[in-house]
């Protein structure tokens, strides 16, 4: 009997960028249900690679699927099967956050009645409708990225690419992320990148760390938050302290 | 179905910010200006004794030379409605937002031309409003009329265009408005000194956009000026889509 394919799978990725390898053969899995954590150094490729999935940057090499389905072969369809959110949340400064997400509607097609009804559905589920009619351009940093999530989510989409989401939140902003990102986990795979452990210790089921654009760990954590504790950080310490041609 | 997504949010944020209407306001009030003046010596230039009419007539004498001078107008203006289209946006990421929900960079850049487009050619409206609403008083002939009309559209057009595809090829809005200035006077002025010395533009006149305007200034619709237009603004929207269509690849 065929196994049923990875949510998301990355295969052999390589990707240059102004003639310097950013990506290197990159290669990870990636299920529903699953949070993984993306982990690396500033240059490691994280934003690089989350903009592959996301249909943003071509790769040079190798291939990106959902479902086992070939991003190029129907990008249309499998675009709309992801949502993003990069790490400068993208947001048109003039529109309030509900003209924002009506706007969103209509880029992904979505009829009147259903953007409306989807726009009131993340409103809620993000907790926005106080700033509903307030401009995206007066917003705080923790609301941007509340609606730009909100943006990603509008389309109900299978797989949510978050990169650095806790990225200049405060203590509190990033737990409430923390909550709401696990919230969204059921029926749907999330990738995120982050330079904090502790976040990525606290809400993830797998991790990969980035170095030097190249895969060099891809386990699952542990099932308890207490045994994973200091782990990840060890781990990561000993891989990005090492030269990269003894990583490699 | 995405160009006219990405149409209707530039349009709808082209119409809350003050920008574009401080910059519709002096236009409109500079025209205002331009108009009076036209009619003042209109009026002035008729002769006190009543007989055949001889001379130029309404449209000569006042429409023609005020259109063109909203051309002139939006050689500046043009760049100054366009320098963030895609330059801005690409800045601010929301270029890879539109990319990341499925827009093409046809459907991109097609929904930015139109909004602007659209944005131009009322205050085009506006600016006929002024001369049309003296039509009744002066007995216009209404096809000079119509072809000036008409000229101006298309080459308000061709200006967007160009506007759009300096804003594809930089991050840098000002840069954008500043290379869509220098394309569009270099444009109006290529010509100007053969011109001036009262010689044939030959070939170079062809490209300029005064040699395309002039006769439908005098009522003369000749579709070799139609075609000039459209393929300026053919030729930009090209290099336009090409350009963020190589977004993916470049990165």
């Amino acid at each position: 009997m065929a196994s049923t394919p990875a949510l998301l799978e990355l295969d052999h990725v390589s990707r240059r960028l102004s003639g310097h390898p950013v990506l290197q053969d990159v290669s990870f899995s990636l299920s529903r249900d699953e949070v993984l954590g993306l982990l690396g150094v500033n240059g490691a490729g994280k934003s690089t690679t989350l903009a592959i999935i996301a249909g943003v940057l071509q790769p040079d090499a190798g291939s990106v699927r959902i479902d086992g389905k070939d991003v190029n072969d129907d990008a249309r369809t499998l675009r709309d099967r992801i949502g993003w959110v990069p790490e400068s949340v993208p947001l048109w400064p003039e529109l309030t956050v509900a003209e924002s997400l009506d706007a969103c509607g209509r880029l992904r097609g979505l009829p009147k009645s259903a953007r409306k009804t989807a726009s009131e559905r993340e409103l809620g589920r993000l907790e926005l409708n106080d700033i509903a009619q307030r401009l995206c351009g007066q917003l705080s940093l923790g609301q941007k990225r509340r609606v730009g999530l909100a943006q990603a989510l509008l389309h109900e989409p299978d797989l949510l690419v978050l990169d650095e989401p806790g990225n200049g939140l405060d203590p509190v902003q990033a737990a409430q992320l923390r909550e709401r990102i696990g919230k969204l986990k059921p029926k749907r795979g999330i990738i995120l990148s982050s330079h904090d452990l502790a976040e990525v210790e606290a809400m993830c089921d797998r991790v990969v760390i980035l170095h030097d654009g190249r895969v060099r760990h891809d386990a699952k954590l542990d099932a308890s938050l207490d045994a994973r504790r200091g782990k990840l950080d060890a781990q990561f310490r000993a891989i990005v302290s090492r030269p990269a041609s003894v990583a490699a | 179905m995405s160009a006219l997504a990405v149409a209707r949010i530039d349009l709808k944020r082209l119409a809350v910010r003050p920008f574009a209407w401080t910059l519709a306001g002096i236009a409109l009030a500079m025209m205002a200006w331009q108009f009076l003046l036209g009619v003042s010596a209109f009026i002035h230039a008729q002769p006190t004794v009543p007989g055949p009419a001889s001379g130029p007539g309404y449209v000569d004498a006042v429409v023609a030379p005020y259109l063109l001078n909203y051309i002139q107008l939006c050689l500046v203006i043009a760049p100054l409605i366009t320098m963030q289209a895609l330059a801005g946006d690409r800045g601010a990421q929301r270029l890879a937002l539109l990319a990341a929900s499925g827009a093409s960079g046809a459907q991109i850049v097609f929904g930015k031309f139109a909004a602007r487009l659209v944005f131009l050619w009322l205050l085009l409206i506006i600016v006929a409003t002024m001369p049309l609403v003296l039509g009744g008083a002066t007995h216009p002939d209404w096809g000079q009329f119509g072809a000036a009309l008409i000229a101006s559209a298309l080459c308000v057009a061709a200006l967007t265009a160009i506007g759009i595809a300096c804003s594809a090829f930089t991050s840098e809005p000002a840069l954008a408005a500043t290379a869509a200035l220098l394309i569009g006077e270099g444009l109006s002025l290529i010509d100007a000194g053969v011109r001036i010395s009262g010689g044939e533009g030959g070939w170079l006149g062809y490209f300029a956009l005064h040699t395309h305007l002039e006769p439908a200034m005098r009522g003369l619709m000749r579709s070799e000026d139609i075609v000039y237009f459209l393929i300026v603004v053919a030729l930009a929207l090209a290099l336009a889509i090409r350009r963020v269509g190589a977004e993916r690849e470049r990165g």
